[in-house]
């Protein structure tokens, strides 16, 4: 799953189908498929700005689409996908529980679910210890606890 | 596998129509399990599994792309850079069996080695409406110069084959994957001679 996460667009894949979005949103509304196609381009760009606008376009699809439209697992996973590529893993963490709940037993929800909760709990917890810092007094005092328990065994 | 036998990565792509089996032959092949609720893909999956032949040892990287037509525009990109091509049809459908034309025809469009492998497989051989014989799957098989071989991905048989005699094809042509030495890496232990391990089924 880490390489699904990390796999990146050709940006002239990016380019073509940027192209046939802009393309039909001259000449009217785009269809369900074109928006799709963008977006799968989109949140697998290196750019943070791409996977903004790409998971900005599935939000759309999926706020569009009836309740038992059969893409909408489509548009969660790559929902999930997009936002654990930027990195807000709560947010991915909500799109792939939505899709859990239409197919509980599909292999790459759950392989997805388990790398952001890994990736939640390794980076969430740095950024807690950076961000508050009663969060640093308590690592700081755990490690001053460690250098107290190893003096008393040496 | 011994350290000193660690090879060069190879590239595996895993086409098909949607419904075939393509996802449950990788799994029974990774992972050895079987799941008859299996969902269909959502764009691509990746799996990576080393495996021995002859001696060498070689780090598959399988790409196992969706079948469904939503996704038929994107994952030929996909296709780029592989060495291997597991072509998979269903037979008990012979719907599945007749498009195999137009996934050559894509695979030609967009595969970059022109020396690609190409494996042929028949799954669900266990089931009782066969719609596809054998003979057929040979015939085109040999007519596209491809391996061939029928397999079950529930009941096993003929998946772990199908993936070995690929594989040792691919070794066997050097053109394919000495190009693709990765951090130095080379290709260790004795080039290997065997006729292959699923006998008979081999076509080229
Ligand atoms: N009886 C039997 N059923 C199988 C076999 N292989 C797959 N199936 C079933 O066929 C269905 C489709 O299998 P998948 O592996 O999802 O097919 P796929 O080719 O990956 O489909 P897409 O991902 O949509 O392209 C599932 O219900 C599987 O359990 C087999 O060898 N025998
Ligand atoms: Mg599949």
């Amino acid at each position: 799953m880490e390489t699904i996460i990390n796999d990146v667009v050709d940006p002239r894949d990016i380019k073509k189908f940027e192209l046939i979005y802009l393309d039909q949103q001259r000449h009217g509304p785009v269809s369900e498929k074109t928006q799709f196609e963008y977006a799968w381009c989109l949140v697998r760009s290196r750019y943070l700005d791409d996977m903004k606008k790409g998971v900005a376009l599935l939000e759309d699809l999926f706020h569009k689409s009836r309740p038992d439209d059969s893409s909408r697992r489509d548009y969660l996973f790559y929902l999930a996908i997009g936002y654990t590529k930027t990195k807000e893993y709560e947010t991915a963490l909500k799109y792939v529980k939505a899709l859990l709940k239409i197919e509980p037993e599909n292999h790459q929800a759950k392989e997805l679910k388990k790398l952001i909760n890994d990736k939640l709990n390794k980076e969430g917890f740095l950024g807690m210890a950076i961000v508050g810092g009663a969060t640093i007094a308590v690592v700081g005092g755990l490690v001053g606890l460690g250098i107290a328990l190893a003096k008393k065994s040496s | 596998m011994s350290d000193h036998s660690v090879l060069t990565t190879l590239k595996i792509l895993i086409i098909g129509e949607s419904g075939v089996g393509k996802s449950s032959l990788l799994l029974r092949f990774t992972d050895d399990t079987f799941d008859p609720e299996q969902t269909a893909t959502i764009g691509v999956d990746f799996k990576v599994k080393t495996l021995t032949v002859d001696g060498n040892g070689a780090k598959l990287a399988i790409w196992d792309t969706a079948g469904q037509e939503r996704f038929r525009t994107l994952t030929p990109s996909y296709y780029r850079g592989a060495q291997g091509v597991i072509l998979v049809y269903d037979v008990t459908s012979r719907q599945s069996f007749s498009k195999l034309d137009a996934w050559l025809n894509e695979l030609e469009t967009f595969s970059t080695k022109h020396e690609v492998i190409k494996m042929l497989v028949g799954n669900k051989i266990d089931m009782d409406k066969r719609e596809v014989s054998k003979e057929d799957g040979l015939r085109f098989a040999r007519k596209h110069q491809m391996l061939f071989i029928e397999a079950s991905a529930k009941t096993k048989e003929g998946v772990q084959c199908a993936f070995e005699e690929l594989v040792e094809k691919i070794i066997q042509t050097p053109g394919l994957w000495e190009t693709e030495k990765q951090g130095g890496m080379t290709l260790m232990g004795s080039r290997g001679t065997s006729q292959g391990y699923c006998g008979g089924y081999c076509v080229i």
